[in-house]
């Protein structure tokens, strides 16, 4: 009997039936999904002992304490640590996924080092004028910024941090101002734990995270802050017990914060620890906006460490117009590095082993290292010892000096996460010191040096302009700010789900969006008198009518400030 | 003629189900021994062993897991006994002081992260809940490692991400993504 093509179709068509029977072909779509997890490339920790090591977050001033859970060296698994006395065991999502950051796609990994030291030195030798921007002031390398201007004939030492900080223990009311005082601002743990002791009033115009958990949500629209804080000053008393928080900066509520008692109270200025003697002969810092326009040859900025972001609008302005020099210490292209002629690489958290300024909920100095859980790849630049050697500082552990200077000042205590006790810093010997600091320990200062801040008022500008009258939305920004650089997993949760506005994408009332023909997820242009930049839109029916909401992109804050008119154009 | 259609559909169907119920099993699997023939029966009925004395927690909460060399090395630096497996171990391991590379059953995917202290300190949870009687077998089973995946065949009896979802149902407990995928 001669076999036919037929007979060779049919005895395919039972095999194929008879495969669907078997667990063979489902047991291989498993196992080819299972195995796309460790194709070349994903990170795989080593076999190994599993160990539990400690430090401090730095992916914000928060610096919360963090017990990471390793394989061999390698960190797998972060967690909050229960017993610490500022954090107590709470971690935002950024800090719980922090370990993924060294690999992430978007990193930046190789700079022009030799040809960016060349063009700085040749400006400088110019005898122009030279600035450091440092997004996080208050650190250690801070102070060598401030040093290494000191040393250089024109240098200029710029902040943009916060000028003070708050005491919500001691608030029995605040009145927020946009700010998300429970959606990552401050210290998570401590305003968890303050929360209960003080009532939140929170005005903004959309009903955000921070407002559906506030006990009264005031619908305020953008530009109405100042007479809502009048209209409400006679009603949140004198006495010291109300608190002003404003998302316009901290000298946007310092009148009624000082007309509430609050100044020296639940208002301080920055506290910061001490630092060795002979660094107090260094630069001042000098507020941004108080630099001259086209004044500025060489910038250097410091993005390894943010707190906060300066609208390149800013920051252009201020340099001079005849070939600057812009040089950016980032992990990532998303920053300064669209607009630096040279933008050199850095470590991310937690391969970063550095100090973490005083947060801006703490009204006492604290100084705790985030010591480095990996090592960071070659070809990565420290932005302190960089500008230390262009200023021709002397080398050495700026970091123990530090320490050191706090041991002998002999205030507050230390308390270290891997016994959880808390040790008075002159019953400890400065090695003994510097080792609990090594161990994430964390010093705390005495409260009692906290100081009132230095009065000082916000310069407002109009809302209203001659070229707003196309621009039919108010902006308004969805904070809180993201780090440059997002775990994958942050990815997954947070912006394809849309539970969290995407840095990139703006929101809009479906009433706007029919109005400037604008689908859900469509890409298209965000445009205010500032410039325009390129976004995705969603829509949203729980955003009041008129309201552009936005995420906190880099491209998206350059042409946005508190307030501003917008529209948003198809592309 | 139509009879022999189906006959040609019925040896491909029985040809497909023989090949994927026998064939596919021992062709997607690779199979090696464990280094050493290790007797838990032995070192429970003889030595009166228990899990924990080999599978540790340590001071700060966190499992050990397989004891490492120097924990057997405690009790086997010279033979205890007559067998042919524990002097086979003392002279290619405790003697020239080398790790035996264990195949480890229950290994889990690199993304999750369970944490034996958490289910066996507050949840109250028998070994043998997820290990069945491994901790009585008097011979160590063959390792079965897919050859795709990579990941042992055991991780598919008892110890998928839906078996610790049931668990968790079952005795009420919250559970949510982060727990074990960090």
């Amino acid at each position: 009997m001669k076999s036919t093509r037929r007979d060779l179709f049919l005895f395919a068509g039972g095999s194929a039936a008879g495969a669907l029977l078997t667990p063979a072909p489902w047991r291989l779509i498993t196992d080819t999904a299972l195995w796309s997890e460790n194709w070349p490339g994903v990170p795989a920790p080593p076999r190994g002992e599993i160990r539990t090591r400690f430090t401090n977050c730095s992916l914000c001033r928060a610096g919360c304490g963090v017990r990471a859970r390793c394989v061999g060296d390698q960190p797998v698994q972060l967690t909050g640590v229960a017993s610490h006395p500022l954090s107590r065991g709470v971690l935002c999502p950024f800090g719980l996924t922090a370990h993924h950051l060294p690999y992430h796609p978007a990193r930046l990994k190789q700079g022009p080092h030799e040809r960016a030291l060349a063009a700085v030195s040749a400006a400088i030798g110019s005898g122009d004028r030279v600035a450091v921007l440092d997004l996080q002031p208050g650190r250690t390398a801070s102070w060598t910024y401030r040093r290494a201007m000191a040393a250089l004939k024109n240098g200029v030492y710029l902040t943009n941090g916060p000028s003070v900080a708050y005491d919500l223990h001691q608030a029995k009311t605040v009145l927020s101002f946009g700010v998300p005082v429970l959606d990552g601002w401050g210290t998570p743990g401590n305003v968890i734990a303050a929360r209960e002791n003080f009532r939140l009033i929170q005005a903004e115009p959309v009903e955000s995270r921070t407002a559906t958990l506030a006990d009264v949500w005031l619908p305020v629209q953008p530009g109405d802050e100042d007479a809502t804080a009048l209209a409400m000053a006679g009603e949140l008393g004198a006495d010291g017990s109300a608190l002003v928080l404003d998302h316009r900066g901290p000298a946007a509520a310092m009148a009624l914060n000082q007309r509430l008692g609050a100044l020296g109270r639940t208002v301080v200025a920055r506290p910061e620890a001490p630092v060795p003697v002979e660094w107090r002969s260094a630069a001042p810092a000098t507020a941004l906006a108080q630099v001259e326009d086209r004044s500025i040859r060489v910038l250097l900025i410091d993005e390894s460490a943010v707190d906060g972001y300066v609208p390149w609008y800013q920051i252009e302005r201020k340099l001079v117009l005849d070939n600057p020099v812009v040089v950016t210490f980032t992990a990532s292209h998303g920053g300064y590095a669209r607009h630096a002629q040279y933008a050199l690489p850095t470590a991310v958290y937690p391969e970063i082993s550095e100090d973490i300024p005083t947060a801006i909920d703490s009204v006492a100095a604290t100084f705790r290292l985030s010591t480095a859980l990996i090592a960071p790849p070659a070809g990565i630049v420290n932005p302190a010892e960089w500008i230390a050697t262009l200023a021709g500082l002397a080398e050495g552990d700026t970091i123990r000096e530090r320490a050191d200077g706090i041991h002998d000042s002999g205030r507050g205590a230390i308390y270290t996460p891997a016994d959880g006790k808390t040790v008075a810093v002159k019953d400890l010997t400065a090695e003994a010191f510097w080792k609990s600091l090594g161990e994430a320990g964390c010093w705390i200062d005495e409260p009692r040096h906290a100081r009132a801040p230095e009065t000082t008022t916000a310069v407002s500008e109009p809302h209203a302009h001659d070229s707003d009258v196309d621009l039919p939305l108010v902006a308004w920004l969805a904070g809180p700010s993201s780090p440059p650089l997002l775990s994958p997993l942050m990815t997954k949760l947070y912006q394809e789900s849309n539970l969290r506005l995407a840095p990139n994408r703006v929101a809009l009332h479906p009433s706007d969006a029919r109005a400037a023909r604008l689908a859900d997820g469509v890409h298209a242009f965000f445009q205010t008198r500032l410039g325009r930049c390129g976004v995705d839109v969603t829509i949203d029916p729980g955003l009041p009518a008129g309201v552009v909401q936005l995420g906190t992109a880099p491209g998206i804050l350059d042409v946005y400030r508190p307030g501003i008119r917008a529209k948003v154009v198809p592309a | 003629m139509k009879h022999r259609a189906k006959i040609a559909f019925l040896a491909g169907l029985l040809t497909a189900l023989g090949a994927g119920w026998a064939g596919f099993p021992l062709a997607i699997y690779r199979s090696r021994p464990q280094p050493v023939d290790f007797s838990h029966k032995i070192h429970a009925d003889k030595a009166g062993s228990k899990c924990d004395d080999c599978h540790a927690f340590r001071a700060d909460g966190s499992f050990a897991g397989i004891p490492t060399l120097d924990k057997c090395a405690g009790c086997h630096a010279a033979a205890m006994g007559t067998t042919v497996a524990e002097k086979t171990f003392i002279d290619n391991y405790v003697t020239p002081q080398r790790e035996p590379q264990w195949a480890v059953y229950a290994r889990q995917p690199e993304n999750v992260s369970f944490l034996h202290s958490t289910h066996v300190t507050r949840g109250k949870l028998k070994c043998e809940a997820c290990h069945a009687a491994q901790g009585s077998a008097d011979m160590p089973r063959v390792y079965q490692e897919d050859r795709i995946s990579g990941y042992s065949r055991d991780i598919w009896r008892g110890k998928r991400m839906t078996d610790c979802v049931d668990c968790h149902q079952r005795q009420g407990l919250e559970h949510s993504c982060l727990d074990c995928h960090k």
